[in-house]
């Protein structure tokens, strides 16, 4: 399983000069299966880019973990939504309140954008993520309710002989001593529990996160007890604020990866979130699940 | 090695967060009207915390805490009132005594709060008590 960061930053988009190597495109994660097809993990404003690299003859499965307008906003510059040769499918967490379709339709449409869903020339159609396990292009995949403002989901896609688990908008400490707490009431820990790969929400420095408390992210702390409960293997930081410009997150990066070291684990597992950044799962034991 | 436990719905973790964060003697039911929690100020008046006492089935718990009607029987578990918050998917009121863990039977009033995910179903209930007039014999 391959996979590339088409946007790694949270919030808002963030261009600029001092944003540069790591992106101010909002969460966007292309995942490559074995059987060459692709899963994109949300539709923040990296998919725009992304979207003029696909030649449109791909059956193209979107996976949103929230409607939040960082994780949707660049839907409507998707160029496969443009192409009437497109098929995509979006999927994503139901609500009572309406179906996924309508609550997305709610930003394409009048007066926020010019076109309408039922106007794009493409066939979309919109589903509802199972409550269970379901196979998706060749690749298990699970989601899970985690905590977040809004219903929020994070994912585990299993292809092969690797699991990314990928939760970009995580606040598992709200409330809860991470350190202590059994694993079952720890939220996402079933999602990225031994996962080659963790994705996972890292807003903040730990001297900014008493002013964030409640706001749906993370800080840096509580990511790495979260990985380090979870025993994923490797672990990217991701969902950048959008006030860290690259010299900060360059610094941000090393003290994550000291602090990881101090936790016992090798710096090199730990990695910063950053545009075009392209990752190979490397074959691995299957991971044992908590379930069994 | 037993296996772990299923991760518990996340609307029973936000209840539990909450719980933990509150000065109200309170508890956590699961979706089988098993204990999963209480917190510390529910240890407090119970005399045990739930570092020991663990999660508690029905019974369990009845053993242990009660509850019991105005006469000093026990209540069936099917007549708690936060059994039937979990199946009815309502509030629900009632008072009755409980056991503390020395022994002692305190009167409280109970109320249930189901917690109901919109897919699942109900994951379980909160229930918050407090004391109504102190200890009896």
């Amino acid at each position: 399983m391959k996979l590339k960061v088409w946007g790694a930053r949270g919030s808002v988009p963030s261009p600029g000069p001092h944003m540069n190597r790591y992106g101010g495109n909002t969460s966007c994660v292309q995942l490559t299966l074995a059987s060459g097809e692709h899963l994109i993990l949300d539709a923040g404003t990296g998919i725009r880019t992304l979207g003029l690299d696909l030649d449109g003859s791909e059956r193209i499965h979107i996976l949103l973990t929230h409607l939040h307008l960082d994780h949707i906003q660049g839907l409507m510059f998707f160029p496969p939504c443009f192409r009437s040769e497109s098929e995509i499918t979006i999927w994503g967490p139901s609500s009572p309140e309406a179906s996924l379709e309508d609550r997305i339709a709610r930003y394409i449409s009048a007066p926020l954008s010019p076109v309408e869903v039922r106007e794009l020339p493409c066939s979309v159609s919109f589903r509802d993520t199972p409550a269970s396990e379901w196979e998706l292009a060749g690749a298990r995949i699970r989601s899970e309710a985690v905590t977040h403002r809004g219903p929020t989901l994070g994912y585990r896609i299993t292809d092969g002989s690797g699991t990314i688990a990928y939760i970009p908008d995580h606040e598992p400490a709200l409330g809860a001593p991470l350190a202590d707490l059994e694993p079952e009431w720890i939220s996402g820990y079933d999602l990225a529990q031994g996962a080659d790969l963790l994705i996972h929400d890292c807003q903040y420095a730990d001297d900014e996160y008493p002013d964030h408390v409640g706001w749906g992210h993370s800080g840096l702390t509580d990511t790495l007890t979260f990985a380090r409960r979870t025993e994923a293997k490797r672990l990217m930081l991701f969902h950048h604020d959008p006030l860290h410009s690259d010299e900060y997150l360059d610094g941000f990066g090393a003290t994550a990866r000291g602090a990881w070291s101090d936790l016992g684990r090798d710096p090199t597992e730990l990695e910063m979130g950053m545009e075009g950044a392209e990752l190979e799962l490397a074959p691995s034991a299957p991971v044992q699940s908590v379930h069994a | 090695m037993a296996a772990p436990r299923p991760q518990k719905p996340l609307e029973l973790i936000l209840a539990r967060n909450l719980l933990t964060s509150i000065s109200t003697p309170a508890f956590l039911l699961d979706d089988e009207a098993a204990v999963v929690f209480y917190n510390e100020a529910a240890a407090a008046m119970l005399g045990r915390t739930f570092e020991e006492a663990g999660r508690m089935d029905a019974e369990q718990w009845t053993r242990a805490f009660g509850p019991f009607d105005g006469g000093g029987s026990p209540v069936e578990v099917d007549a708690l009132a936060t059994t039937e918050a979990i199946r009815s998917g309502r509030p629900a009121h009632a008072e009755f005594t409980i056991k503390t863990a020395d022994g002692e039977r305190r009167s409280i009033e109970a109320s249930a709060f189901p917690i109901v995910a919109s897919e699942a179903g109900s994951s379980g209930a909160m229930v918050l008590f407090w004391p109504t007039n102190g200890a009896s014999s």
